[in-house]
């Protein structure tokens, strides 16, 4: 009995093959390797495939459904991002004590006092703000989009969504990925702020740089690509984590209990590929 | 008349699967046919094609006109806009207050719909369902019936052309099953509205249907109005279309 879905490539859940135990030697490890790569591209193209559908809804010059897709932006926008201002102001808080005390007292004895500024620019603003933020996002926001969609499954409400013929991708996914790329933006952004003048105003009891040489040291050392990279991280991390989830939820296929199986597989995904972006994002941006 | 529904040649699943089903069966434009049988008799599936949900391993399935198999995408979006369809589990969204669940597809297919209107429209629905009171609680706080009943009007609430009804007196009351009844028999006055329904064991829905089809492991094993259905006095079926007076 064939089961039609218009979701990518009807969204199996995402399971990781195990080597043959009949098979030996190289050919068994050859044959692991192998399962993995097709696993991995599968998990890849059906994570494409979804972005690609959410973006069609999104960009689509059909206004059916733009009201309802705007009021789940809206509360994405709402638990993602303003929900999410407090846990972040004493994270960035806590971190940029942390580094800013760091450089501030080590970086004198060697002579590199001046390097401040980079120092912030390059841990702080390029690297720790979007990483630390979608970190964050994903145990915060993430998770309970996949418990949220993996229960809506099981209680077929999706289903009932597609009887409706209300567009998955347009009324669930769209949503959630636009509401989480801006919450991911906006937040990383907030993130450095907090991080930088926060951290510095704490651990200016323990600083002998004056918050002007501060000031410059970091102004002369961002420049217009470290802006655009730490944007396009937020905007990545959140169309990338939002998609994960998303995935993983409408993956849950029976069972109350595949839900935590598969927010515990949308984390730990969701943060490999947050830091294979940040990589190749890093390398495309300092590396051309 | 039009075909509202046609399955030809139909059939599910293997020799020994338990979801078995071979069928052939029509319903006309406004007719309201009810697939009678015990449970895991194949009445499911059979609505399950009908909205698509499954695919027929052999045969054809057309809906108001289409070949199912054929579809493309906005095909399924449109037919989907045009049939009602609730199943066993009703899958009311649990974020949103009965009101907001039989509006949602009013907001989302009419867009030029202002809030007045909506708000007058699935008043009504719910009115007329016997659901006014509840319209500003969420699924958990219903009964079981009254979650039906509520899916039941937002199947309806775009003036649908077909319903598709999986046991819908599962869980309803006597009151709340007339309002429905008699709901349905005053939408079908205004225009032809067509209704498959499954029943597992006797319900008033049975004595206004139009036809009655008595299913047995996958099979149409009898097909006719009620009356004439009891009349035949066939043992295997009359407990299914007569109230139990063994209590």
């Amino acid at each position: 009995m064939a089961t039609p879905s218009s979701l990518p490539s009807s969204v199996p859940p995402h399971t990781t093959p195990k080597p043959s135990a009949g098979a030996a030697g190289a050919g068994a490890v050859l044959e692991w390797f192998g399962q993995k790569a097709i696993a991995a591209w599968t998990y890849g193209a059906d994570l494409g495939g979804l972005v690609f559908l959410s973006l069609r809804d999104l960009v689509s010059p059909g206004r059916k459904g733009r009201g309802e897709s705007f009021r789940v932006i809206a509360r994405q926008v709402l638990f993602s991002g303003v929900d999410a201002l407090p846990v972040i102001s004493g994270i960035a808080l806590m971190l940029g004590i942390i580094i800013i005390t760091q450089a501030g007292t080590q970086l004198p004895k060697i002579g590199a006092g001046g390097m401040i500024g980079n120092i912030i620019v390059v841990v702080v603003i390029r690297e720790l703000g979007p990483l630390l933020t979608a970190f964050i996002v994903v145990g915060r926001s993430g998770t309970a989009i996949t418990t949220e969609l993996g229960n809506m499954r099981v209680a077929r409400e999706v289903v009932a969504l597609e009887l409706m013929g209300i567009r998955v991708t347009r009324f669930i996914v769209m949503p959630r990925m636009v509401g989480m790329v801006l919450s991911m933006i906006c937040l990383t952004l907030y993130f450095d702020v907090v991080s930088v003048l926060g951290g510095f105003f704490v651990a200016r009891i323990v600083l002998t740089v004056p918050f002007d040489a501060f000031a410059q040291g970091i102004t002369h050392s961002l420049s217009l690509v470290d802006a655009l990279v730490t944007l396009s991280k937020g905007a990545m991390f959140g169309t990338a984590v939002a998609a994960i989830c998303s995935y993983h939820g409408l993956s849950v296929r029976e069972s109350y209990t595949e839900v935590p199986q598969q927010a515990t597989r949308a984390m730990i995904n969701s943060l490999t590929i947050c830091l294979l972006l940040d990589i190749l994002i890093t390398l495309a941006a300092y590396f051309s | 008349m039009n075909t509202a529904i046609e399955l030809i040649d139909v059939r599910v699943g293997s020799e020994e699967s338990e979801r078995r089903v071979e069928v052939s069966l029509a319903v006309d434009e406004g007719e309201w046919l009810v697939l009678l049988g015990p449970t895991r008799s194949g009445k499911s599936v059979i609505l399950e094609l009908c909205a698509g949900l499954i695919v027929p391993d052999e045969g054809r399935v057309r809906l108001l006109g289409r070949d199912l198999r054929a579809a493309t995408e906005d095909d399924w979006l449109d037919l989907r806009a045009r049939v009602g369809t609730v199943l066993q589990q009703p899958g009311l969204l649990s974020n949103m207050t009965v009101f907001n669940n039989v509006a949602l597809p009013l907001r989302y297919h009419n867009v030029d719909l202002d809030e007045e209107t909506v708000r007058v429209r699935v008043a009504a629905q719910l009115d007329a369902l016997g659901l006014a009171a509840l319209a500003d609680r969420f699924p958990s706080q219903l009964t079981q019936g009254e979650v039906r009943c509520a899916a039941i009007g937002r199947a309806l609430i775009l003036g649908q052309e077909l319903l598709l009804l999986d046991d819908p007196t599962a869980g309803l009351d006597a009151e709340m099953t007339k309002n429905l009844v008699a709901h349905l028999a005053d939408l079908r006055r205004e225009h032809p509205l067509t209704i498959l329904a499954t029943m597992r064991t006797f319900s008033p829905f049975l004595d206004v249907a139009d036809r009655v089809a008595f299913l047995s492991e996958g099979r149409v094993e009898a097909s006719g109005p009620p009356a004439q259905l009891r009349a035949a006095g066939e043992p295997s079926w009359l407990g299914y279309l007569q109230p139990r007076r063994e209590f």
